[in-house]
C-alpha cells in the first residue's frame, strides 16, 4: 500500500515506538508518584515538552501543555480566550476551531469568519477588518489541512496586535508543526499541535502558550497534572513517542521539505489535466496536494484507488461524513469540483517513485470511472 | 421457595392439533434467546418458568425474553408450596411493608379448598398482620400481589405483568428473504414478518466502490440489533455495481431506479430458492418514494413468481419511524452513508412506468448474465 494520507494520520515510527516502548511495559508508573519510577515518568514528560517547545519557541517565552489531541488543544484555548465581545476566525479552519466558534455564539460570544481565497488561505485584509476594540480572540490556521496553503500566522498576529493589543492570537498548528520551519513570535499566544501527524499515537496534542498570557483555564479538573492546567494522569507512553517522533521529524524537517515538494510536483506533472484540477497552491505546504477530479465522485475514486493499492483522501478525513468540504465550498468551487476532491498528503518516506506510482493509479482510476 | 420468571405465551393457545408444534418452537426460540445464561426452562400447563438463574442475571434474562416473538407476558416471582404459610412467605417478599395494595387470586386447580376470594382475604390480612402501615385497596392499589394456584401442589405468587412483544414464535411460519438497505424501514418489515413467525435471511445490495464499507457494517449492525429478536445468523451481499454501470450506460435515466429494482428482486428470488425461503420481504410503503408507486410494485413483482411481502405497505414514514425506534434500529439507520439506490440516483425517476417500456429498455441488457455475475459476488457476514 502507497499510503499518501498524511494530513489523516501518518504510521507510527518504528524507532520511536521502539525506544518510547520502555515507557510501556518498565516504566509504567505514574509520573505523580513520588518514588523513583514516578521520577523517571516524569523526567521524560519534562524532557518531552522541553524539547518540543524548543523545536518552534523560546522556551523562556513559552510554555507547553500536553493534551489529549490537537482538537481538545483547539477548544481549551478557545473557550479560555474567548469570553465577552466578538471572536475573529476564518472560514478555513479544521472543524476543531470552526465548531467551537459555532458554539461560542451559545455562550453569548459573537462568532465573527473571514472569507478565503481560492487557495484556502484567508483574506487577510478582510480578517483584519473584522477586528476590532471588542475582539477577544483571533484564530487563524497556520496550514490548511484540506489545501496545504499556508497562512503568514506572525504577520497576520502582528497586524492584528497593531489593531487591537488586548486580542488573544491562537493558531492551529497541527499540519505546520514537524513540516515547515517556524517560530512562534511574541505576538503569538497560543499554538495547538498533535502527535499523530508526525508519526506518533493518536492520542496526544499540545498547546502552546505564551507565558504572558495568563488567562488560560482548565479544560478538565481533577489531579492537578500539567500546572493544573490539564488534570489526568499523562499519557506518558504517548508523550515519549511523541519526543523521539519529534526527534526524528525535526532532525531532517528542511531536507523532508525540499524532497517532498519534488515529489508533491511529481505527482502534480503526471496527472492528467484533462481529469484534474489543482486546488492547492503553488507555494502551500509541500505535504499536501488537493485536486479536484471534476464530475467524478472523490469518495468512489478513493475506494477504487485502495483497490488498486494507494491510499488518499478526500478533504478532511474528520469530515468525511458530510458531502462537501465546508473549507473548499468557501473557497468558491461548484459542487462539481466539490464532489471530486482528492487529498493527496505525504510524509518523509514517500519517495519520488511512490508520486509516480500513485499519479498512474489516479489517471486510470479517473479514467475507468464508469458512474457519476 | 423458589425464584422463578414466569412465561405466558400468547396466541399459540388458539392452535389446535398442531400447538405442540408451536410450544416445541417456542420453547427452542425461548432457550436459544437464554443461551450463556444459567437457567432451567420447565413447561407447565400454559406457561414457561424460568428457574434456577443467578440473580444477577435475573434483569438480562428478563430484556432477553422480552424480544421473544409468542411471548405475551412475563413476570418475576415466586414458586411455592401452595399451604397458606408458603403462599405468605413469597406475598411478604414480593409486597412491600407500607401503601395501599389488594391480593388477585388465579386458581387453575379447582379443587383448592379455599376460593379465590376467600384466599385473597386470608392472605391480604396476614400482610397486614406482618405490616401494620400497609392499607387495602381494591379499586387503584400501588402494589398488587397476584397468587396463581397451579395444579401441581404449587402457586406462583408475583407482583406485575411485564409485556412481552407478542406474535407467533420465528420458524413457525417458514423463512422469508429479507431485502435490507440501511434505512429505516426495511428492518422494520424485516421485523414484522418475524412477529408473525417467519424465519428472517438477510439480503443486502451495495455498489462498492460508489458505496463504502461502513455503509455495509452499517446493515450488519442493523441485522445484529435485528436478530436480537429474530434470529439468523448472517447478512449475505452481493455487489450490483455492473448492473448499475450499465443500466446507467445503456438505458433511459428515469428508469435507473425501476430497473435496478427488477435486478434486485431476481437475485434475490434466486437467494431464496437456494436457502429454502419462500418469499421476499421489502420495506417499500406505497408512495413513499418514486419506485414504491403501485406501478413501480407491478414492475418489480413482474420479474418474479415468489410471493413479496411488504408489511409496511400502508404505514405512514412517522409510524415506521416509531417502530423503528422502538425496535432500536432507528439511530443506525439513519447514519449518513448511502445506499446503492442513491448512487445513481436520476434526476427526474419515474414515477408510473409502463411495463412495456421497462421491458423495451431491460432488453437492452444481458440481463442473464448480470444476475449470474451478482450472484456470484454473493458474501456472507456473521452476525455474532
Amino acid at each position: 500500500m502507497i499510503y499518501l494520507d498524511n494530513a489523516a494520520t501518518t504510521r507510527p515510527s518504528d524507532g520511536a515506538l521502539t525506544r518510547a516502548k520502555y515507557f510501556l511495559t518498565d516504566c509504567y508508573y505514574n509520573p505523580s508518584a513520588l518514588y523513583h519510577g514516578g521520577a523517571e515518568a516524569a523526567r521524560l514528560i519534562s524532557e518531552a515538552r522541553g524539547f518540543l517547545l524548543g523545536q518552534i519557541a523560546d522556551p523562556a517565552l513559552f510554555s507547553l501543555v500536553f493534551t489529549s489531541c490537537g482538537s481538545e488543544a483547539d477548544n481549551q484555548a478557545i473557550f479560555s480566550a474567548a469570553r465577552r465581545g466578538n471572536a475573529v476566525t476564518t472560514l478555513g479552519e479544521h472543524s476543531a476551531v470552526f465548531e467551537s466558534y459555532k458554539e461560542l455564539k451559545n455562550r453569548g460570544v459573537e462568532p465573527r469568519f473571514a472569507p478565503l481565497h481560492a487557495d484556502g488561505s484567508v483574506d487577510v485584509d478582510a480578517l483584519l477588518a473584522l477586528v476590532d476594540e471588542k475582539t477577544t480572540l483571533v484564530s487563524v490556521i497556520h496550514v490548511s489541512n484540506e489545501t496545504g496553503a499556508i497562512n503568514d500566522i506572525a504577520e497576520i498576529a502582528r497586524r492584528v496586535k497593531e489593531k487591537n493589543p488586548r486580542t488573544v492570537f491562537l493558531s492551529d498548528g497541527v499540519q505546520a508543526f514537524g513540516k515547515i520551519p517556524f517560530r512562534m513570535t511574541k505576538d503569538i499566544d497560543l499554538y495547538a499541535v498533535s502527535a499523530h501527524k508526525i508519526g506518533a499515537l493518536k492520542g496526544t496534542g499540545a498547546l502552546i502558550r505564551r507565558k504572558g498570557y495568563t488567562a488560560l483555564t482548565p479544560y478538565i479538573h481533577g489531579g492537578g497534572q500539567e500546572n493544573g492546567l490539564r488534570s489526568g494522569t499523562e499519557n506518558v507512553f504517548g508523550i515519549a513517542c511523541f519526543l523521539y517522533a519529534a526527534q526524528e521529524k525535526f532532525a531532517t524537517l528542511s531536507e523532508d521539505a525540499k524532497r517532498l515538494e519534488t515529489c508533491k510536483e511529481r505527482l502534480w506533472a503526471l496527472l492528467d489535466k484533462d481529469l484534474f484540477m489543482r486546488i492547492s497552491p503553488a507555494s502551500g505546504s509541500p505535504y499536501i496536494l488537493t485536486v479536484s477530479s471534476q464530475g467524478r465522485r472523490g469518495e468512489t475514486l478513493q475506494r477504487m484507488l485502495w483497490d488498486m493499492g494507494v491510499a488518499v483522501g478526500t478533504g478532511s478525513a474528520c469530515n468525511s461524513k458530510k458531502p462537501h468540504s465546508r473549507v473548499l465550498e468557501a473557497c468558491g468551487y461548484p459542487a462539481s469540483v466539490l464532489d471530486g476532491v482528492l487529498r493527496i498528503s505525504f510524509c518523509p518516506s514517500n519517495t519520488v517513485e511512490d508520486a509516480e506510482a500513485a499519479a498512474k493509479a489516479m489517471n486510470e482510476a479517473a479514467r475507468a470511472f464508469g458512474g457519476v | 421457595m423458589e425464584k422463578v420468571i414466569i412465561v405466558r405465551y400468547a396466541e399459540i393457545h388458539l392452535k389446535g392439533k398442531n400447538r405442540g408444534y408451536f410450544e416445541h418452537i417456542f420453547c427452542v426460540n425461548l432457550e436459544k434467546a437464554l443461551k450463556g445464561l444459567r437457567h432451567e426452562l420447565r413447561r407447565t400447563s400454559g406457561r414457561y418458568l424460568v428457574a434456577a438463574f443467578d440473580e444477577a442475571d435475573a434483569e438480562e434474562i428478563c430484556t432477553r425474553i422480552s424480544r421473544v416473538f409468542g411471548v405475551h407476558s412475563y413476570s418475576k416471582g415466586y414458586r411455592v408450596p401452595n399451604d397458606l404459610d408458603g403462599i405468605l412467605e413469597a406475598a411478604l417478599r414480593i409486597c412491600p411493608a407500607s401503601g395501599t395494595f389488594k391480593v388477585d387470586t388465579h386458581r387453575a386447580d379447582k379443587r383448592y379448598p379455599m376460593t379465590s376470594p376467600q384466599l385473597n382475604a386470608e392472605i391480604g390480612a396476614r400482610l397486614l398482620d406482618a405490616h401494620p402501615s400497609l392499607r387495602v385497596d381494591v379499586h387503584t392499589p400501588e402494589h398488587v400481589v397476584y397468587l396463581d394456584i397451579r395444579e401441581d401442589g404449587t402457586a406462583l405468587v408475583f407482583g406485575s405483568f411485564e409485556e412481552g412483544v407478542g406474535g407467533m414464535p420465528v420458524g413457525t411460519s417458514s423463512k422469508g428473504v429479507l431485502l435490507i438497505s440501511g434505512g429505516i424501514d426495511s428492518p422494520v418489515a424485516g421485523y414484522m414478518m418475524a412477529k408473525r413467525g417467519m424465519e428472517v435471511e438477510y439480503l443486502h445490495f451495495h455498489s462498492y466502490p460508489y458505496t463504502n464499507e461502513q455503509a455495509r457494517d452499517k446493515v450488519i449492525e442493523l441485522a445484529r440489533i435485528l436478530s436480537r429478536y429474530t434470529g439468523g445468523e448472517f447478512v449475505s451481499t452481493v455487489k450490483v455495481t455492473h448492473i448499475q454501470e450499465e443500466i446507467h450506460k445503456k438505458c433511459a435515466a428515469e428508469l435507473n431506479v425501476t430497473l435496478l429494482r427488477r435486478f434486485m428482486f431476481r437475485i434475490a428470488e434466486c437467494v431464496a430458492r437456494k436457502k429454502g425461503a419462500k418469499c421476499l420481504i421489502t420495506g417499500e410503503s406505497l408512495g413513499q418514494v418514486a419506485s414504491q408507486t403501485i406501478e413501480g410494485i407491478t414492475s418489480s413483482n413482474a420479474v418474479v413468481t415468489l410471493p413479496v411481502l411488504r408489511p409496511l405497505i400502508g404505514f405512514d414514514k412517522e409510524e415506521i419511524i416509531l417502530r423503528a425506534k422502538k425496535i432500536g434500529t432507528f439511530e443506525t439507520s439513519v447514519l449518513p452513508y448511502e445506499d446503492c439506490c442513491t448512487v445513481f440516483l436520476p434526476e427526474f425517476p419515474a414515477i408510473k412506468p409502463k411495463l412495456s417500456f421497462i421491458e423495451e429498455e431491460e432488453a437492452k441488457l444481458d440481463v442473464d448474465a448480470l444476475v449470474q455475475e451478482a450472484l456470484d459476488s454473493l458474501e456472507r457476514f456473521p452476525l455474532h
